[in-house]
């Protein structure tokens, strides 16, 4: 049974996965909110109202809720993949919600590619591809610029050539 | 002031309001062909700005009055009309730069603004739809407003401000024809009535609808518990779940009332309103996806209502609310499947064959589960679900934007997964639930290449060119 619900998100000629860099990313996001969290958590030695034991029990969740997102974000990252087919493209992530996106290339009206702050210095960005319904959501994060770059070329070429109206 | 005669209607044109006055400016077309909206429009703009400038007055000198007594009160008056008289001022400046026209290319054309000027064209082969409505005040003056929608993301919808009813008609008519394909003296095209829904109707069917139905009995039960227990905590909450519901109703009763349906050869045509009158036409071929709810207390009537997609409208209005776009609030099935049958010809949902959610999606979804299931054949992909609210959703091959499949952590446990087929933003979501895992997988790809193909062969861009 439990090979049967892998089936039904595998893809027979294999995903192309994502590159690792996104891992660090997300991890890096991670530790610069946890700075945050830190200054949070510190603050509560400090009151003198709050009982030390609490404050001590706010250190322990805070380390192992980041030991759980560190290892998350690792399984989220391998999770993520995507394939090329003939008429379509293929999307998927997820671990505990998992979802597979097939958007045909003719539907797209829209190909962006994107990076933020922390992705520019790591060099990575995300291919966003946009249709006529605002529930499509199929977003490709971690490709290297050149990957990206070519990836968003060809989806565009393939949607031009198939494109119609609404 | 005389009456005119049969031979002097170009001197009458501007007589719309029925006073034999002519106001200076009506029906002005300039060197280009370049039309303006009707020189009443400023006026209208600021009789509807007066509740606005009395509320702002109260706000700012509630106390004031009180203290002064009559004076005080005729200020306050007297400073509301000067709001008033600010804002006609103000549009009269736009109504000097508003110019309306169809340019060489075919496309519709808007020049307005005062401060910042704004050229605006509307891509007529993208038109989704033209309305014409009758606000409240505008209709005090014989007015009546025409908003034109084509397909895009943002500022794809276009309000003209005011013009006479009569005028809005046929300027909906011309930007139809146009967009048809047609010539644009095609002239109003007629219409023949379909359906109609009564208000005695509409009012039970309101009140009938489960959440609705549901939450009175809740507050009937709450009074009557109150009352027992003789107590007055529970009333409060009674208000609530009382007054919330009545008001939907009551509101959806309002904007509803009098809806009928029209067939044209523009498209279907709806009716509808008690404060303010709106019109809607649905050009063939535009409608995105189908929903028949059947609410369980509408069922010993065979009723049901029909929901549509249709692109950039009905998602937001203009200010921002989410509106539900129907084809009709309720009807019996053979009148609603009728009306469907005019925008999806050959649409045969008993002839198809269901796929049906596996038994063990009881564990899933208690309730529904026997209602699970999917179908589809050449044209339109189908997906049913509920058991107190039955729902049936429909949306053609050719209009499918892309497909989902999701599996959350308990459908995983029971080897379940939900597909989803796209649709452009509307009241309809198509959603296939706690199928099969495998099957939903499969059902995702086939759907694909299915909507792949269908595209290929619609042409219904222009749909009455070479006619």
């Amino acid at each position: 049974m439990a090979d049967r619900t892998k089936d039904a998100f595998t893809y027979a000629d294999g995903w192309t996965a994502v590159s690792p860099t996104l891992t660090r990313a997300r991890r890096l996001t991670l530790a610069l909110v946890y700075v945050l969290v830190i200054a949070a958590v510190a603050a509560l030695f400090w009151i003198p109202d709050v009982p030390v034991w609490v404050a001590w029990v706010a250190v322990g969740v805070a380390v192992v809720a980041f030991g759980w997102l560190w290892w998350l974000i690792g399984r989220r990252v391998r999770s993520f993949g995507y394939a090329e087919r003939g008429d379509d493209l293929l999307v998927s992530s997820g671990i505990m919600f998992r979802r597979l996106v097939i958007v045909p290339y003719g539907r797209m009206q829209l190909v962006d590619v994107k990076a933020g702050p922390i992705d520019r210095w790591l060099g990575i960005t995300t291919v966003q591809l946009h249709t006529a319904a605002a529930t499509t959501d199929a977003s490709i994060p971690g490709l290297e610029p050149d990957i990206a770059a070519g990836l968003r070329d060809r989806l565009a070429r393939r949607g031009e050539q198939r494109s119609a109206g609404l | 002031m005389t009456l005119p005669g049969p031979g002097s209607s170009p001197s009458n044109v501007g007589d719309d309001l029925g006073l034999g006055v002519t106001l200076p400016g009506h029906g002005t077309v300039d060197a280009a062909g370049r039309r303006r909206v009707h020189p009443i429009s400023p006026l209208v703009h600021g009789v509807s700005a007066l509740p606005v400038g009395f509320i702002i007055v109260i706000a700012f000198s509630f106390g004031m009055v009180e203290k002064l007594g009559p004076v005080g009160l005729l200020v306050a008056v007297s400073l509301a009309v000067l709001f008033g008289v600010l804002v006609t001022a103000w549009k009269y400046l736009a109504w000097r730069n508003t110019w309306y026209w169809f340019d060489d290319d075919g496309d519709f054309r808007v020049d307005s603004g005062v401060l910042t000027r704004q050229q605006r064209r509307l891509q007529l082969s993208r038109l989704q739809s033209v309305d014409v409505a009758q606000p409240l005040v505008a209709r005090f003056f014989s007015m009546a407003e025409v908003t034109v929608e084509v397909a895009g993301t943002q500022d794809s919808r276009l309000k003209l401000q005011f013009l006479t009813l009569d005028e809005a008609r046929a300027l909906r008519s011309e930007i139809l024809a146009r967009a048809a394909g047609l010539r644009h003296d095609a002239g109003e095209a007629p219409e023949a009535p379909i359906a109609s829904v009564t208000p005695r109707d509409l009012a039970v069917s309101l009140l009938l609808r489960s959440v609705t139905a549901g939450l009175l009995l809740v507050t009937i039960l709450i009074v009557f518990v109150t009352v027992l227990s003789s107590g007055w905590g529970g009333l409060g909450i009674a208000l609530i779940t009382g007054g919330l519901p009545i008001l939907i109703v009551i509101t959806e009763f309002i904007k509803y009332f009098n809806f009928t349906v029209a067939q044209s050869p523009d498209g279907l045509r709806m009716r509808f309103g008690l404060a303010k009158t709106e019109t809607r036409t649905v050009p063939p071929g535009r409608v995105q996806a189908i929903e028949f709810v059947e609410p369980f207390l509408w069922r010993r009537w065979g009723w049901v209502r029909v929901r549509v997609n249709i692109a950039g409208v009905g998602h937001e209005d203009a200010n921002g609310n989410k509106e539900e776009t129907l084809l009709i609030p309720v009807a019996t099935r053979a009148v609603a499947e009728d009306l469907v049958q005019r925008v999806l010809p050959g649409l045969d949902i008993d002839g198809m064959a269901w796929h049906e959610a596996p038994e063990r999606s009881r564990r899933r979804a208690p309730i529904q589960w026997r209602r699970l299931a999917v179908a589809w054949d050449d044209s339109v992909f189908a997906a049913r679900s509920g058991r107190v609210t039955r729902r049936l959703t429909v949306i053609p091959h050719a209009r499918t934007q892309s497909v989902r499949v999701t599996q959350g952590p308990w459908e995983r446990a029971l080897d379940l997964a939900s597909v989803h087929v796209d649709s452009t933003p509307g009241p309809v979501r198509i959603t296939g639930r706690h199928l099969d895992a495998m099957t939903a997988r499969n059902v995702a790809d086939e759907q694909s290449v299915r909507a792949e193909q269908a595209r290929a062969e619609d042409h219904s861009i222009r749909w009455a060119e070479g006619e």
